[in-house]
């Protein structure tokens, strides 16, 4: 078998990035790593640095189990918070197809509330 | 898969531009097709013929910048690695009502668009405000410090201390950017 498919769930928010590599179905998980797996400062975990630094471990892991091509989830936190991914995303996505990993289809998967729960911070707002 | 979105009607002349050269300069520069509907301003963007799909995703914000009033030229700039694209929506700070949003986006701009020139030559970001949005295009260390200071705005800071704040990050991104 020349070509074997990866599935690379991004969760980017502005904390943090979670990227989880999985095989087609999604239920079998491949590989894991954060934004706080590579840097040390709380506040640089979602940079596009910690980013890349992460997707280059996932495309190590992926490298070891064979797996040459991915598509890909982008998320964003969604719901009631932001609906558009950080700057991690950009990053992984970059780091991986740098390092070799063949990337098939982006796709946008952050969940849109059909109007769904009340936002935080109550009635009046948040009072500082 | 397609991935599409609504713009504005006022922009999807921007998009297409005189004769559709603007789109087929778009399309060759992000080497995706791109579907326009110009009754409805829906954009589809068919990424699968395209031969780099980081670069179709990367599409995406550069058709979104335009539809927050970038102009083609400075929305391709998005298409550099290291250019990020942030929306923020007037809306979310002020509150439905349209006299609200009107004050705050008038003092987003400033008076003879001072505010808005300011963020843009300290951070060395591009700001487009359209409507109830205010876009913001840059690199990552400029577009952090510029969109807190939009942030503040929004919340009602007083233009002074926005200022100072950017004074203040100047030389970080001065740091973070070459290194001395």
């Amino acid at each position: 078998m020349s070509e074997k498919w990866g599935v690379c769930h991004i969760y980017a928010s502005y904390n943090n990035i979670l990227i989880t590599l999985t095989d087609l179905t999604g239920a079998e998980t491949v590989a894991k790593a954060t934004g706080g797996m590579v840097v040390k400062a709380a506040k640089d975990e979602s940079s596009p640095f910690a980013a890349m630094r992460a997707g280059e471990l996932i495309a190590d892991r992926a490298k070891e189990k064979g797996i040459t091509n991915i598509h890909i989830k982008v998320r964003a936190p969604g719901g009631n918070g932001p609906s558009s991914p950080g700057p991690g995303a950009q990053g992984v996505i970059r780091s991986l197809s740098r390092a070799g990993l063949r990337i098939g289809r982006i796709e946008d998967v952050t969940p849109v509330p059909h109007d769904g729960t009340k936002p935080k911070g109550g009635k009046r707002g948040r009072r500082v | 898969m397609t991935y599409s979105f609504k713009i504005p009607l006022d922009r999807v002349g921007a998009i297409i531009g005189k004769n559709g050269e603007t789109l087929k300069l778009l399309q060759e520069r992000g080497k995706t097709e791109i579907e326009v509907d110009s009754e409805t301003g829906e954009i589809s963007l068919l990424d699968d013929s395209s031969p780099d799909p980081y670069l179709s995703f990367r599409m995406r914000d550069v058709l979104k910048a335009v539809g927050r009033g970038f102009s083609p030229g400075n929305a391709m700039k998005l298409l550099d690695d290291e250019m990020y694209y942030e929306e923020f929506d007037i809306r979310d700070y002020s509150g439905k009502s349209r006299k609200r949003v009107m004050q705050v986006r008038s003092r987003m701009i400033g008076s003879d668009g001072r505010t808005r020139r300011l963020i843009e030559e300290l951070t060395d970001c591009i700001i487009s405000i359209k409507g109830h949005t205010v876009a913001l295009i840059g690199d990552i260390e400029g577009i952090k410090v510029a969109s807190k200071a939009i942030i503040m705005i929004l919340n009602g800071s007083e233009h002074s201390s926005v200022y100072s704040y950017m004074e203040r990050k100047r030389k970080d991104l001065k740091v973070a950017r070459w290194g001395f």
